[in-house]
């Protein structure tokens, strides 16, 4: 009961509250300060165009010396020409898988297509040594380059 | 003058749907039919006349963006009232140090209501205290609670709001907002004990 009585008497203190009121016309004055507000929100640049000014002011601010484009050039051409020269002395060792037909006969008998059997990998190796587990079953056909064959095979 | 406790006219509605259509000036009936009743809950949680006026021109702007959002489950009076609480709580939380109050004047109409002539003179007119130094110890006494107490007290209290329609602004049960209200009253009953017998 003394809970309610207490709970009254602040309910009754708090409302007095209610008769804090900003100044004469302040009510009448907000919706006009409200498009005022409103209005200059839209004309303050938002956070994105202002890092974009920003950022186009120093790259144009920012001066790159003259000696520094002429040195860029000459190590641009050093650079070319070092790799140029280079190239070619680099191709001659360089594996030749041209092959070698001085020592054979161009006479020699060409392989015919009834000399190609399929031949499996695993068939040959499965007495010794069996590495089945190493390749995959294949075929090759027998053809060897005609330059290959000797020439007292026929 | 206590514009706070007006009802406002149920067309509410009307005028959000025209917002919705795109009428602007439907808007500014609504901006005109709140202000005194937000400017209230706003100015009672923070205590300072010019936080409440950013701060109530921050929330007609957070409204006039999201109305298109307003689908109508709440009245458009809760939905403006929770729009004004949560932005008043997130700003009391930010602003940690206390600020100087900016206190308003309170009409003079207060001179002649019971309550005050009650509370300030206590039947003894040698006990008698001014406007001013009631009004700074109810101030005093509001900013002791927590941002969530004094919301519901400023609602409750100050504004006459009934425990529904706090659990709605505050997405609380009614229980709740009774037992916020309680702790409340017991916590304020320390600080303005002088006062009890109003």
């Amino acid at each position: 009961m003394s809970d309610m009585t207490n709970s009254d008497s602040i309910h009754r203190l708090l409302r007095l509250k209610r008769y804090e009121q900003p100044p004469e016309g302040y009510y009448e004055d907000f919706l006009g300060d409200f498009h005022r507000r409103q209005r200059a929100e839209l004309l303050k640049p938002s956070i994105t165009t202002l890092m974009m000014e920003r950022l186009s002011y120093w790259i144009s601010e920012f001066r790159v010396p003259t000696f520094a484009y002429a040195g860029a050039t000459a190590v641009a051409v050093i650079a070319s020409v070092a790799i140029l020269r280079v190239t070619p002395s680099q191709s001659g060792s360089q594996v030749n898988f041209t092959p070698d037909y001085s020592q054979n006969s161009f006479s020699q008998t060409p392989v015919t297509i009834q000399k190609m059997q399929p031949v499996s990998l695993r068939a040959g190796l499965s007495g010794n040594g069996d590495s089945s587990h190493l390749f995959p079953t294949s075929y090759l056909l027998q053809a060897r380059p005609a330059s290959h064959e000797s020439p007292l095979s026929f | 003058m206590t514009a706070e406790l007006e009802t406002p006219p149920n067309n509410d509605p009307e005028l959000v749907a025209r917002t919705q259509g795109g009428d602007p000036s439907a808007f500014d009936e609504l901006v005109v039919r709140y202000t005194p009743r937000l400017y209230g809950l706003i100015y009672n949680m923070t205590s300072n006349h010019e936080d409440t006026n950013d701060l109530l021109q921050d929330v007609f702007a957070k409204a006039f963006r999201s109305i298109c959002s307003f689908r109508g489950k709440s009245s458009f009076s809760t939905w403006m009232h929770s729009i004004a609480v949560n932005m008043t709580i997130n700003f009391l939380k930010k602003r940690k140090r206390r600020q100087h109050p900016s206190l308003n004047d309170p009409d003079n109409s207060i001179e002649s209501d019971p309550d005050f002539i009650a509370a300030t003179s206590q039947g003894d007119p040698l006990n008698e205290i001014s406007i001013h130094e009631l009004q700074k110890k109810l101030n005093a006494a509001m900013s002791k609670l927590s941002h969530d107490h004094r919301a519901v007290v400023t609602m409750f209290d100050i504004q006459g709001t009934p425990h529904s329609e706090i659990a709605k602004i505050l997405g609380i049960s009614e229980g709740t907002v009774r037992s916020r209200l309680f702790y409340a009253h017991r916590q304020l009953q320390t600080y303005l004990h002088e006062f009890k017998k109003a």
